[in-house]
């Protein structure tokens, strides 16, 4: 086992964009001098898992629904071998984290496609409503999805957030990506912006 | 028979959710009693806190900042640019009919603009002078 390349830079930008993105959209959502701000980051977030969906499909192996979406039944297995200390290692997602990714990716469209629908004054209160409850799950998802992470961390002796930084895990050689996806990464930037700017008009 | 009965909760219900305006003056002014006995609403001084400079926030000075001078008249976000309808219930009927509504924006209203949230008594003057108005 070495380290090996498993995430590719649109998966560690869109990533730490995403982190971004909510953690201001969350600070400023209940002031109305940073609603501006406010509708700007969640439109990043939501850009930026639309994009996700996309390179879910045509992306690198570790980046591919395929890879890593699996059944309830092998996320609690793997979540029972995490208790019993003997977690199968997995050079990308373990089935319990595609559970995570799943569900966020679903939250932050959900969330976002409401918070922008109450900014457009498309429906009434309860729009807001909806739209802050969705936020709340997030938040509690990500508080899930962090716990999961320093779990990992742990269990595999391995700085899981480090390598959403580098992109590097323990793995085979043969299991790495052949590349970074350069040009996917600058397609990832022009989207969100754009996106961004468009929703937040 | 049982239609009947499903209309007698609905509207129960609806009106357990939806408030007026004087009912909403009178839960507050309750509450501003037990801290000062003797407490009124008053709509006077209701105009004098909306109308006051707080000068917290640079973009939100005051309510006028979004609510203009008038709160009979529409107003406009200062950051956003959005139309707000009117504040005063004599202008905009759906207006303090929601208690939940309607606490939610003090809270975010008064933070933001006071620095602060407002007290029982400064709600009650509040919405007495957007009901009635001077």
């Amino acid at each position: 086992m070495k380290k090996i390349l498993v995430w590719d830079l649109p998966v560690r930008l869109g990533h730490w964009l995403m982190v971004g993105g909510f953690i201001l959209a969350w600070a400023t959502g209940d002031s109305e001098k940073w609603r501006l701000v406010h509708v700007f980051a969640g439109s990043t977030v939501m850009a930026v898992a639309a994009y996700r969906l996309l390179w879910g499909i045509v992306g690198s192996r570790y980046a591919r629904f395929a890879e890593f979406v699996r059944g309830p039944r092998q996320a609690v297995a793997y979540l029972k071998s995490l208790l019993q200390a003997r977690p199968p290692h997995y050079a990308g997602h373990n089935p319990a984290a595609g559970w995570a990714i799943v569900m966020l990716l679903g939250l932050a469209l959900a969330s976002g496609a409401s918070g922008w629908l109450a900014y457009q004054e498309m429906g009434g209160e309860w729009l807001e409503e909806l739209h802050e409850f969705l936020t709340g799950l997030m938040l509690a998802v990500v508080g899930v999805h962090l716990l999961g992470v320093l779990v990992g961390s742990l269990a595999h002796r391995e700085n899981l957030v480090w390598a959403m930084v580098t992109g590097r895990k323990q793995g085979r050689p043969e299991e790495a990506i052949a590349g970074q996806r350069f040009v996917a990464a600058l397609m990832l930037l022009a989207w969100s912006a754009i996106g961004a700017w468009w929703l937040a008009r | 028979m049982s239609k009947a009965i499903l209309l007698a909760l609905l509207a129960v219900s609806a009106a357990a959710a939806a408030a007026t305006p004087r009912e909403m003056i009178d839960t507050y002014a309750a509450e501003a009693v037990r801290q000062s006995p003797g407490f009124q609403p008053s709509a006077r001084r209701g105009a004098e806190f909306y109308a006051k400079r707080f000068a917290v926030s640079d973009k939100m000075p005051a309510c006028a900042a979004c609510h203009t001078d008038s709160p009979a008249q529409p107003g406009r976000h200062a950051v956003t640019g959005k139309a707000i309808k009117p504040l005063a219930p004599r202008a905009e009927a759906a207006r303090f009919t929601d208690p939940a509504k309607t606490e939610k924006w003090f809270r975010r209203n008064c933070t933001e603009v006071l620095g602060r949230e407002c007290s029982a008594a400064e709600k009650a003057d509040f919405i007495q002078f957007l009901a009635e108005g001077r």
